[in-house]
């Protein structure tokens, strides 16, 4: 269909251009050829040849993609376009005229991301019922100046308004006052409990792998949830069905590769990507004996495969597998790692009438192992997620939309199992398991009304039961505050009820078009959310403990009430919208003053539960069209906890609470070699607890906290980042290289990782006592730690 | 996995550190400190109360010797009366011969000012340390060549089983924050009877002491909580940092207060690590 139009385009474009100008006829001679796709070598029918001397006696290329034009006075240049193709010019002597002449014309440099944002309505924004909710082509993703050279979704998603960072290179997102649990992160529909490596400062997503990402910071549709603040949905990319293509890149820290094309037929297609870092590799270079026996790596493999079944179905299958292992000294190790893996079936029961029914399975395990004679062990731990979606979608004309449809999902989060070696002195620990079953049904709609107001509303039910196998713990006390507190436990068999919760979800949202370019839209959702970690910590650790509604833990719940403005300018070149938001939280929880719940069979008695609330304001003015396209956001927001037992019980401010962010976000094309990219960052400082004083106590100098949390901010955090990227347009016909510089923080900010409050002696932040003689002097000082400054990093990546 | 965090992170690779200074607030009014310490033995039964300071306060620390001191057993008449000891800037008992005894509830008061600060807490009988031995360990990971000792003995407790080895190398308290050795019974206690050994490694010819304390949970807590602290780097992977939580109350006054108070007996034992073994 898409030639058809091309060729219909290219004929028509030569009629109008070759109508213009007068015919001339020379009989020196025909030249023949041929007009290709270079990257699959498909014929361009309707391609366009003239000279560029002589534009008059251009020809069009036939259906199979030849011509044939008489030539001029040789040597002369002669000119072959196409539509979206960049136009090739080659100098013609006699000598061409002895054989068919082949050009390769090279789609223009437009990924097909643009070309889905051109496909998109160019007043998509304005139209559409959509509020809070946000995509960022990959193609511009992949042009964001990167940590390490590494493109990385969960960092560029940070530059977006509504969401925030943990801080300094983490791809922790904290997203319009929730918690970095409180996102749904997805692939193909299956959720990935710790989308990150290397301690979360990179996320699992091979770039190359992705078709496309979408973020919903608040009234997401009916048909998802289980997550109180977002959803990221990231589709893994399809095969093509002609030929085999590849992707990938050579970087500072790790090497991908992307391999994609038909499988079987034309029918099937598959895609296969694999990314691994060779940090390992640098530390065998090492000087240092112990770093060379030291082992630190991640990797990914994803694995995508559709299969069309006759005209009406369509069956797709996807799999991700990743894995980090940190290893010291072949005497401890750490590793940990996701396996998602979904598979899909499409059926289009009439124009008008589809079904997709899913099924998927994640997986998250940890093991941490410590080879030691005598105090040897292992300890792991594993949870996973199960579950079974489908989903009616019915169009009734162009002004009514309805899906209706179910979601089960079954949590196991496995007994944390410490296993001591052989000989090892200490003791076994085995935590019971938790499970839980939740069943959602869902119906939405979406209504045009009227030409200028249309609504979309939906209704999510959820049916929760925390499950057996397991045990629940009896409490002398109505809040269990100590495991002394146990006064009986009460075994369950497999699947008998342990505690019940339902919920009702109710999601509505309405725009009225005050004209063309104009609409304002607001939109109320509720969500709950059924399990969550049980930290204190602002950023993940591979080995936080995920924990489910229960007995003495209630599902967590959040209502969100969301108005925008939004407005296209320039013939849609221009993008504006604002857009503000309250958000109440129920039933969330902080953990008590050195807690322990790793290896806690009763974690409840560890939590504090509270509420929370938080609101803010968008703006966001984006260019999506043109050599420069970027955007410019500014976010004013708060966030507020109040739990009784922490700071008092007076409301304070979690560390990400951070109420000023300013991103800018520029790519600009200056040749079809030279490309640039641009990033700057501005936050208020992370709201931190400083000490006040010091006090002495066994003997140790402590610092003196007060007891509100958090009365403190780090200094406002800005960075910029740039990156130049040059492709090399002649290096092969197939063979596309490019190679990307960028720099991280180019202007060498130091922004505070840390803090330390200690004793500083001899006014030396690293005295040590054996190499740096006796102490002189020692005074209360404040050393900061910082990361990352003026951090070049280089990539080649290549597309054949 | 001290170690492991200060490994991983690439901040060994790709951080950087120097001073510098932040507008810190400052502490209204006062806060006293109370470090109380009542064992079955006298030489460690002191009361030491301080008051906190500024954090860039380079003034002596200010010691508190005015106030009324004495440790009650609840129910009874009984009375511990302490008086200040300009020597060892702490209140002593005026008895000496008044020491804990297993089994017993004892209540701290403290009277300063207006304000008056207790705390009570429950005399445990005591574990038994059958012997001390040492061998030379090879290099190991996380540890250094050098003697090893173990510590043997029994704990047939099953509850209040908190426990805190103090070290004392040629009379010098090995009093790092690496140097806490809290244990109780989440990882079993079998490691007691089949030898316990101390993560240090000694010399020929050190003299090595151990002082073995049992004690009551809000005092295990706090010690965990202190530790915690001492080890916060105040960065994301760090929970907020706060005050261990102190076992003594405010009964009367408005002030905070910060500190502890010990109940616990001790085992000490010494060992001298000879040259020839």
């Amino acid at each position: 269909m898409r030639s058809q139009v091309r060729f219909f385009l290219g004929c028509l474009f030569s009629i109008i251009f070759l109508s213009a100008g007068n015919v001339s006829s020379q009989e020196s001679g025909i030249l023949s050829g041929e007009i290709l796709d270079v990257s699959n070598s498909a014929a361009l029918p309707g391609a366009n040849i003239y000279w560029e001397n002589d534009v008059s006696t251009g020809v069009v290329a036939d259906l199979d993609g030849k011509f044939q034009i008489k030539s001029v006075s040789l040597p002369a240049r002669l000119v072959v376009s196409y539509i979206g193709y960049e136009k090739s010019i080659r100098t013609i002597n006699q000598n061409d005229f002895n054989k068919p002449i082949r050009f390769f014309l090279k789609p223009e440099e437009m990924s097909l991301d643009e070309i889905i944002i051109m496909e998109r309505r160019p007043d998509e924004q304005v139209k559409n019922l959509e509020t809070g909710k946000s995509t960022i082509p990959m193609e511009t993703i992949r042009n964001i100046p990167a940590l390490f050279g590494e493109v990385d979704l969960l960092r560029s998603l940070q530059l977006l308004p509504g969401v925030k960072s943990a801080g300094e290179g983490t791809t922790g997102l904290f997203v319009r006052g929730g918690s970095n649990d409180q996102n749904l992160i997805q692939i193909d529909g299956a959720p990935v409990y710790n989308a990150s490596h290397f301690f979360g400062f990179f996320s699992v997503f091979n770039p190359d792998a992705l078709d496309q990402v979408e973020l919903y910071k608040g009234n997401m549709p009916a048909s998802f949830g289980g997550r109180l603040s977002s959803l990221i949905d990231v589709s893994l990319k399809e095969g093509n069905n002609e030929q085999i293509h590849g992707e990938g890149g050579i970087g500072t820290i790790s090497s991908r590769l992307t391999v994609n094309g038909p499988l079987f037929s034309d029918k099937s297609t598959f895609v296969v990507s694999a990314r691994r870092t060779y940090a390992d590799v640098f530390l065998k270079l090492s000087n240092d004996e112990d770093l060379q026996n030291n082992k630190l790596n991640f990797h990914d493999l994803s694995g995508k495969f559709s299969f069309v079944l006759g005209g009406k179905d369509k069956l797709t299958i996807s799999t991700y597998q990743g894995s980090d292992f940190l290893g010291l000294d072949e005497s401890f190790g750490l590793g940990w790692s996701n396996w998602v893996s979904s598979a899909q079936w499409n059926r289009n029961i009439s124009d008008k009438a589809f079904f997709d029914l899913q099924a998927y399975h994640s997986k998250y395990n940890y093991r941490v192992e410590f080879d030691d004679p005598d105090n040897g062990f292992e300890w792991k731990n594993k949870l996973s997620e199960t579950g079974v979606k489908g989903q009616w979608t019915l169009l009734r004309g162009e002004s009514l939309q309805t899906y209706w449809g179910f979601h089960s999902q079954y949590y196991h989060f496995a007994p944390i199992e410490l296993v001591p070696a052989s000989n090892s002195k200490i003791s076994p620990i085995s935590t019971n398991p938790k499970n839980g079953l939740l069943n959602n049904l869902f119906a939405g709609m979406t209504v045009e009304i009227s030409p200028k107001l249309s609504t979309e509303a939906g209704l999510r039910w959820g049916f929760y039961n925390q499950v057996g196998n397991g045990v629940d713990y009896i409490y002398s006390t109505a809040q269990p505050e100590s495991s002394e507190d146990i006064t009986d436990s009460i075994e369950y068999n497999s699947l008998e009820n342990i505690k019940f919760y339902q919920g009702l979800e109710p999601r509505i949202a309405f725009r009225y078009l005050i004209n063309e370019q104009f609409s304002i839209k607001t939109a109320y959702n509720r969500n709950f959310q059924y399990v969550q970690i049980a930290s204190n910590s602002s950023a993940g650790l591979p080995i936080d403990r995920w924990i489910l509604a229960g007995t003495y833990v209630p599902p967590i719940r959040a209502d969100q009430v969301s108005v925008g403005l939004f407005h296209n300018f320039d013939e849609n070149r221009w993008e504006f919208s604002v857009e503000g938001y309250y958000k109440d939280f129920r039933n969330i929880i902080d953990l008590k003053n050195g807690a322990n719940v790793l290896f806690n069979d009763n974690v409840e008695t560890e939590i504090l539960a509270g509420n929370g609330w938080a609101y803010g304001a968008e703006f966001l003015l984006r260019k999506n069209i043109g050599k420069t396209t970027g955007w410019l956001a500014y976010t004013w927001s708060r966030t507020w906890r109040k739990i009784e037992g922490i700071s008092e019980g007076q409301a304070y401010n979690p560390r990400y609470d951070r109420p000023n962010d300013v991103t800018m976000v520029l790519n600009h094309e200056f040749s079809p070699s030279w490309s640039a990219g641009l990033t700057f960052v501005y936050t208020s400082g992370q709201a931190v607890s400083f000490p006040i004083g010091t006090y002495v106590a066994d003997n140790q100098v402590l610092p003196v906290y007060s007891d509100l949390r958090n009365e403190d901010r780090y200094p406002n955090y800005h960075r910029m980042d740039a990156s130049v990227t040059w492709k090399n347009a002649d290096k092969g016909r197939k063979w596309h290289g490019s190679w990307n510089f960028s720099i991280y923080n180019l202007y060498g900010r130091k922004n505070p990782f840390a803090y330390e409050f200690r004793t500083i002696y001899n006014d030396n932040i690293k005295y040590d006592q054996e190499t740096d003689g006796p102490i002189v002097s020692s005074k209360h000082g404040i050393v900061m730690t910082y990361l990352f400054t003026y951090l070049p990093s280089i990539t080649y990546n290549f597309k054949f | 996995m001290k170690r492991l965090w200060i490994y991983l992170l690439t901040i060994s690779l790709f951080s950087c550190q120097e001073e510098v200074d932040l507008p810190l607030a400052i502490i209204e009014g006062i806060v006293p400190v109370i470090e109380g310490t009542w064992t079955d033995q006298n030489a460690y039964n002191e009361i030491r109360i301080s008051l906190a300071q500024n954090y860039f306060d380079t003034t002596n620390r200010q010691i508190i010797s005015d106030a009324l001191v004495f440790i009650m057993i609840p129910g009874t008449e009984k009375r511990i009366r302490f008086s200040y000891r300009p020597e060892s800037l702490s209140f002593r008992s005026v008895n000496p011969r008044e020491v804990a005894k297993v089994g017993e509830t004892y209540q701290l008061v403290v009277e300063w000012q207006d304000n008056i600060y207790s705390s009570k807490g429950l005399m445990l009988e005591a574990p038994t340390v059958d012997s001390l031995t040492y061998e030379f360990q090879e290099e190991r990971f996380f540890r250094e060549e050098g003697y090893y000792i173990k510590v043997y003995g029994k704990i047939p407790f099953k509850e209040d089983n908190n426990y805190r080895i103090r070290v004392i190398e040629n009379d010098t308290l090995k009093n790092d924050r690496d140097d806490y050795l809290l244990f109780d019974d989440t990882f079993g206690l079998t490691f007691f009877e089949e030898g316990l050994e101390l993560g240090y490694a000694f010399d020929p010819g050190d003299r090595v002491g151990l002082e073995l304390y049992r004690m009551n949970r809000d005092m295990f807590d706090y010690l965990s909580q202190l530790v915690n602290l001492l080890f916060s780097d105040g960065g994301l992977f760090s929970p907020p940092p706060q005050n261990p939580d102190s076992n003594i109350k405010v009964e009367r006054g408005d002030t905070e207060v910060l500190g502890f108070f010990l109940v616990s007996p001790v085992l000490r034992e010494n060992i001298f690590i000879k040259v020839n073994k």
